[in-house]
């Protein structure tokens, strides 16, 4: 009998069948990735173990023992510890006080609490060899990067015999990755149990043990990661055979700029970046996280207050705002980073969100036009293959593919040509994520100008012609052809920090 | 929430009209003679017109407690600059909807542009308005409204009231301009998500100022017919309003958060007010038992049929799953 295995897990919600009886069996000592597509059930199956759903059916063993726990408390309890995506930390509370929240020792005197608290975060961390975060700083100081390891300590706090990792790397600057797969690994020698999901098939070779795949809410394959290929595991998750991740990258940029940027500034986080961005070209953006990535994108849309020269198609252009980049003078559209919190409105239907900023193009003197707002909406939804029931379905209710689908409509509605994408894969399955690729390959070679960023450094060397690599608010080196690799995007991301 | 829903909540507010029209007729025979419900008409016409604006406020996500004083100083000034008679309510009226209209748009820059808490901003210029009239009138204002006035508030056409048709006729308006226009579109957006709106390149500054200009506009015409009601301006006549104008839209189905409801909820929510207040005298309470029990009908109406609920049961979910 495995360490924690499952057998037949069952839930429904209503008529929708999340998972139709599901087995899985891992050991003690291994890291084990949980594979699937979004809405394979992965999650429902964590939540499952993580005791914030129960299942309707089936049963699971932890160690030998019946394992059924009442509420994530119990789970915590069983030495079941879960870093979702999502996060749960109180943002006005410190580290320390998130690290420990619920597990306090209950003193009267908030003084004394306090330093005990620090101290043991301090030990925590020295103990996991943490990235340096202050222990009494409020969690609302923290970039997303940090809060995700906050959420880490979380979990790592009660002392889990199995800790489960659901895309907790989305999140993370690729020195902050390495230092949690390292974590992981050395948590599964010590004899105890890491549950990985990732959607970096990379990360996944590079860490884990074995793999067991998810599809449809049924276990389709599980494996020894040494005893099974990519092609494999991809064509496990889709239920097909998906050629390649990665479309062919043809030369489409011709020498017209279409974005000319010369010595952009905005205080600490630009400083001076100079860009070059072709008719046709898929121009990635790399580095390090937080080395001002971020705000170039924000910058060029407007939405960052900044200094510097930009020529958009040759001419010399003031961005003051999001209004002023997407008016069809200007034509620069952006995928945002925060998909749930800028890009959509999630409690409003897909047509609304994709007709959000094109309400001009179905409107006479004011008056909206449903026949002409409907023609656009269902043009786009047909050439994304957006998968909703219906166009009045609330953006909310996608899966995270579909909801970056819906942001992609949006934006090519608009006509620009410029399209600035933040990290537009991040946290959508891999189907979706080929389509994205080949989306932005076609629309290169229609001409649009593409600068693209994104958190997994494996995506701009295959999907991008040149890369700037970005390294304290500068572009550090621009990388093309043979160059554009991730040793070399990393050499250049961190050389000077080497140095330093 | 999704269209159906929202559908859902108007259809309650409706619901519950009738439901208490029914009740009343039961405890109080002689309700629903015409006489009566031309009565209920007229005065939810009045809640109705100031909750117009408020609708656009709050949908767009903010909210507007600068009612009642727009309202007594258009109503105070009217009947002092017009003096009993007709003919200067030619300019007075278009004067003072312009004036109306400003103190919403001031309102709106101060909160759009500045950032001044909503609650803050209004309340504010609330209490500078009312500053203001007690000021220039010296605390006792007293001159009667012109008969064309008092025609709208209280006239009929047969047997339907004028300012019934007045209200039908902003109704309409309201409901095109929240439903069939690119302006509609956009308040919902802003009033959804302020970040998504301006993400996606919308006119989010022009669109809240917008709402809160119409609720100033709103709160001036309401302020004026209603003197015609009681023949008369008085100082303290707009404060019922607050509360009403602000409960009829919640009662209506929108989430007092922003980004949902519409003024046909709105309207059902003028009417259960109205009814909600010739039914408990009914009941033979004491004027103190009566505010109590008004106040805590709405406050259970409002919660059961807003969002904000199921907001509050979502989120407390969220924490639950995430504990």
């Amino acid at each position: 009998m495995a360490f924690l295995e499952a057998t037949s897990v069952a839930k429904r919600y209503g008529g929708i069948v999340a998972l139709g009886g599901v087995d899985f069996a891992a050991e003690r000592g291994e890291v084990h990735a949980l594979l699937g597509e979004n809405g394979a059930g992965k999650s429902t199956f964590i939540q499952v173990l993580a005791g914030s759903v129960r299942p309707d059916a089936g049963s699971i063993r932890l160690g030998g023992a019946e394992y059924r726990p009442a509420d994530p408390r119990a789970a915590r309890a069983a030495g079941v510890a879960a870093v979702f995506q999502e996060l749960s930390l109180v943002p006005d509370l410190t580290v320390a006080q998130n690290v420990w929240f619920r597990r306090e020792p209950l003193s009267r005197l908030a003084t004394a609490r306090r330093s005990a608290l620090i101290e043991r975060t301090e030990a925590l961390f020295a103990r996991y060899r943490f990235p340096d975060i202050a222990p009494d700083r409020e969690v609302r100081r923290l970039s997303l990067a940090d809060r995700q390891v906050v959420e880490i300590a979380k979990a790592l706090a009660g002392d889990p015999s199995v800790l489960i990792l659901d895309e907790a790397t989305s999140a993370l600057a690729p020195r902050e990755t390495e230092w949690l797969l390292d974590l992981a690994r050395s948590f599964a020698r010590s004899g105890r149990l890491v549950v990985f999901i990732s959607h970096r098939l990379g990360e996944v070779r590079a860490l884990v043990d074995r793999v067991t795949v998810f599809r449809n809410g049924e276990t389709v394959g599980a494996y020894p990661i040494g005893a099974v290929s990519d092609e494999t595991m991809i064509a496990d998750m889709l239920g097909r055979r998906l050629d390649r991740l990665y479309p062919e990258r043809h030369a489409t940029a011709t020498a017209r700029l279409a974005l000319k940027v010369r010595g952009l500034s905005a205080g600490a986080a630009l400083k001076n970046v100079d860009l070059d961005l072709r008719e046709g070209e898929v121009l990635g953006v790399a580095g390090l996280q937080g080395h001002g990535q971020q705000a170039l994108f924000q910058a060029l849309f407007g939405a960052l207050r900044a200094t510097g020269e930009v020529e958009v198609w040759g001419k010399p252009v003031s961005i003051r705002n999001p209004r002023r980049a997407l008016s069809p003078a200007l034509g620069l559209a952006l995928v945002p980073e925060d998909r749930r919190g800028q890009g959509l409105l999630l409690s409003k239907s897909v047509r609304e969100n994709l007709t959000l900023s094109v309400i001009p193009r179905f409107s006479r003197f004011g008056l909206l036009s449903a026949r002409r707002e409907k023609a656009l909406v269902d043009e786009m939804i047909a050439f994304l293959q957006i998968k909703a029931k219906t166009p009045e379905q609330p953006a909310g209710t996608l899966s995270g593919g579909n909801q970056q689908k819906v942001i992609f409509g949006k934006m090519l509605l608009t006509e620009a040509k410029i399209l600035l994408l933040f990290d537009p894969t991040r946290g959508v399955d891999v189907g979706t994520k080929g389509e994205i690729f080949r989306l932005m390959r076609d629309l290169a070679a229609k001409g649009y100008a593409i600068l693209f960023y994104s958190s997994d450094l494996s995506e701009p060397v295959h999907v991008a012609d040149r890369v700037a690599v970005m390294r304290n608010g500068a572009v550090a080196a621009v990388l093309a052809g043979e160059a554009v690799t991730e040793e070399g995007i990393l050499r250049a991301a961190m050389v000077e920090r080497a140095a330093a | 929430m999704a269209p159906l829903s929202r559908h859902r909540a108007i259809l309650l507010a409706y619901g519950a009209m009738i439901a208490l029209l029914l009740v009343t007729s039961i405890f109080s025979p002689g309700f629903l003679s015409p006489g009566h419900l031309r009565s209920i008409v007229v005065l939810a016409a009045f809640i109705g017109i100031v909750a117009l604006g408020q609708t656009f406020v709050i949908i767009g996500g903010g909210i507007d407690l600068s009612v009642p004083w727009v309202l007594n100083s258009a109503a105070v000034l009217m009947t002092l600059f017009a003096a009993g008679q007709d003919a200067p309510l030619l300019w007075i009226v278009p004067l003072l909807l312009a004036a109306g209209a400003l103190v919403g748009a001031v309102n709106g820059i101060g909160i759009a542009v500045f950032g001044v808490p909503p609650i803050i901003m209004t309340l504010a210029v609330n209490v500078i308005l009312q500053g203001g009239i007690l000021v220039y009138t010296g605390g006792s204002p007293a001159a009667a409204a012109p008969p064309l006035i008092q025609y709208l508030a209280v006239g009929r056409i047969g047997v339907v009231p004028v300012i019934g048709v007045v209200w039908l006729v902003l109704a309409l308006l309201a409901s095109l301009v929240l439903s069939r226009t690119a302006f509609g579109r956009q308040l919902y957006a802003v009033g959804t998500s302020a970040t998504v709106a301006t993400f996606s390149g919308l006119p989010t500054l022009r669109t809240a100022i917008a709402g809160y200009t119409l609720s100033g506009f709103t709160a001036a015409l309401a302020g004026m017919l209603l003197t015609g009601y009681s023949g008369q301006a008085y100082l303290g006549m707009g404060d019922p309003y607050l509360f009403t104008s602000i409960a009829a839209v919640a009662i209506g189905g929108a989430s007092i958060l922003g980004g949902s409801g519409h003024y046909i909820g709105t309207i059902a929510g003028a009417f259960v007010l109205t009814i909600l207040t010739g039914l408990l005298p009914a009941l033979n309470l004491s004027n103190g038992a009566l505010l109590i029990v008004y106040g805590a009908v709405i406050l259970v109406t409002v919660s059961v049929s807003s969002d904000a609920f199921a907001d509050l049961f979502a989120f407390v979910r969220r924490r639950r799953a995430a504990g």
